[in-house]
């Protein structure tokens, strides 16, 4: 049985991934215009400066859903047995970055938007980890 | 910058049957369309001597891209009618339609053709569509599929949950889409969905996918193939089908880096304002003006966005206005934004519904479906923030 498609690391990528693996989020700050971006990319997406030196810089991980959705099917091999799988759309307190993973703990969690939550991590491989998310309780 | 307003027209089309699958290849299906529309425009093959096109196969799934088979390119088409034409271009962005017949607008208005042959075949391969077998998620895929978002289903599924979590609606209200949809669909002979409308109640029971998408909110994969030939208004009045003018155009693209397939609400309505502020601009029209405004509805949620950006309701209000009958195109008072089925009421065609509609009733050839009042039409193509729309006009 294939597994789930594990992330392949390259120039760009590298950092965030070697975080990832020992279940840090650190995201790329361009050292120009001190935006934060994700994905990282070729060019600052900000500044369009073309060298951008991105620093990996951990973050808090706290966030806020804006929204979800509950797969029932799958069109990658390795999540059958997840199904029905819960993602969430997630935008972190730094600044307008949004990242999408699921939300451990049943697809019948009581979501709305505005909902908060920390990031955490899904162990797919040794060595290989990947964000997901985890709902904080309510006060 | 002015845009020359209804300097190029769309002089014939042919559209082939839309089907699970052909029992021919994509790319003998084409050519005869191809030839069909070129005589219906009154010309002979060896006077077109333009073709523009977007070939893209729109599939998640790792299918083999061969052209003539999957999917086909303008050099392929041209090639296989033995024309050897002064200008051929592919169009790369999203908005793959109103894309193709903008860069024949261009040739023609600058002179590098005269007649132009605009064609788009979609191919519906054999298994799953958008199934994928990847073990390794390289390049713009390791953001995304190691967590299980992949492929355009999961892309609306959260777009549209946004919009129902912030204006407050409910599945309940798209059944009229639907319905609406694949009641037109079912009065075209070519549809795939020919005779064979939907109930509210079918729609609703539907098994969801990607809640709170269910499988009738995505249009059907398709083989088809349609052909329309542009040539320059002056040229086409003396042709024998009532010219269909290009009057305006908006196109976008995201302005925001962000996840593949991952479409957040605000980006969608801020570049789709923008698109729409361009349509008005360059056609010197506005919402209201529109006789024919055909929304792109590949997923059911675009008729909501486009409903929104492009004024015809307000922010938020659409679920309303379509719950209420709003685009009932039997009633009088409805928008009859889905009359000519849409990809929800014919297959997954890729605004060439939007844009047939357009034509045929701009042009008076809409047969038994001929509306009374159709001068001004609005053919949309994809998302508002990552796609495009044509005015089109006709004279009164
Ligand atoms: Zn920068």
């Amino acid at each position: 049985m294939p597994g789930r498609p594990l992330p392949v690391a390259d120039d760009l990528s590298a950092s965030f991934w070697a975080a990832a693996a020992e279940h840090r989020l650190v995201i790329a700050r361009c050292f120009r215009c001190n935006e934060l971006t994700h994905p990282p990319d070729l060019v600052c997406p900000h500044c369009h400066h073309t060298d951008p030196q991105f620093r990996f810089e951990p973050v808090s991980g706290s966030g806020t859903v804006c929204s979800w959705t509950v797969l029932h099917q799958s069109f990658l091999p390795g999540f059958d047995d997840d199904l029905p799988l819960l993602l969430v759309d997630v935008r972190l307190d730094e600044g307008d970055v949004r990242l999408i993973g699921r939300l451990l703990g049943g697809a019948d969690a009581a979501l709305r938007a505005g909902s908060r939550v920390t990031v955490t991590f899904e162990d797919l491989a040794p060595g290989v980890a990947i964000p997901a998310f985890a709902l904080v309780p309510e006060a | 910058m002015t845009f020359k307003r209804d300097a190029v027209a769309v002089a014939g089309y042919a559209q082939s049957p839309i089907v699970r699958h052909f029992d021919r290849t994509l790319g003998a299906v084409a050519l005869d369309t191809a030839k069909q529309a070129i005589t219906d425009a009154g010309l002979r093959v060896d006077q077109i001597d333009g073709f523009t096109s977007s070939a893209l196969f729109p599939t998640a799934g790792a299918h083999a891209m061969q052209d003539g088979v999957s999917m086909v390119t303008s050099n392929w088409l041209a090639e296989h009618l033995g024309v050897n034409p002064t200008y051929v271009s592919g169009f790369q962005g999203v908005g793959q339609l109103p894309g193709s017949v903008m860069l024949a607008v261009n040739a023609i208005a600058s002179g590098a053709a005269t007649h132009v042959l605009v064609h788009r075949a979609l191919h519906n391969p054999a298994g799953s569509y958008h199934g994928n077998p990847m073990q390794e998620a390289s390049g713009s895929n390791q953001w995304t599929a190691p967590q299980g978002f992949f492929g355009p289903l999961a892309m609306i599924g959260m777009t549209y949950n946004e919009y129902l979590q912030r204006y407050g609606a409910c599945r309940e209200s798209m059944a009229a889409v639907l319905v609406e949809a694949r009641k037109n669909g079912a009065r075209i002979p070519w549809s795939y969905w020919h005779d064979r409308p939907l109930t509210a109640d079918e729609y609703l029971a539907a098994p969801l996918v990607s809640e709170p998408i269910c499988r009738y909110d995505a249009d059907i994969p398709v083989d088809g193939v349609a052909c329309f030939v542009l040539t320059s208004a002056e040229r086409a009045r003396d042709l024998p089908n009532k010219p269909v003018y290009v009057r305006g155009f908006g196109m976008g693209a995201p302005t925001r880096r962000r996840l593949p397939l991952h479409w957040p609400l605000d980006d969608l309505y801020e570049v789709g304002t923008e698109t729409a502020r361009r349509l008005w601009t360059t056609s010197g029209l506005g919402p209201g003006d529109l006789d024919v405004p055909q929304l792109y509805d590949g997923f059911s949620p675009f008729v909501y966005f486009w409903l929104e950006v492009l004024g015809l309701c307000p922010v938020g209000e659409a679920h309303r206005l379509v719950k209420d009958g709003g685009i009932d195109s039997d009633s009088r008072t409805g928008l009859p934004v889905l009359s000519g089925g849409g990809a929800l009421g014919n297959g997954r065609m890729h605004g060439v519904p939007q844009m047939l509609e357009c034509y045929l009733q701009l042009s008076g050839r809409a047969g038994e479906r001929q509306r009374e009042k159709a001068t001004v039409g609005l053919a949309c193509h994809s998302s508002p923030h990552f796609g495009g729309a044509i005015v089109y006009g006709a004279d009164v």
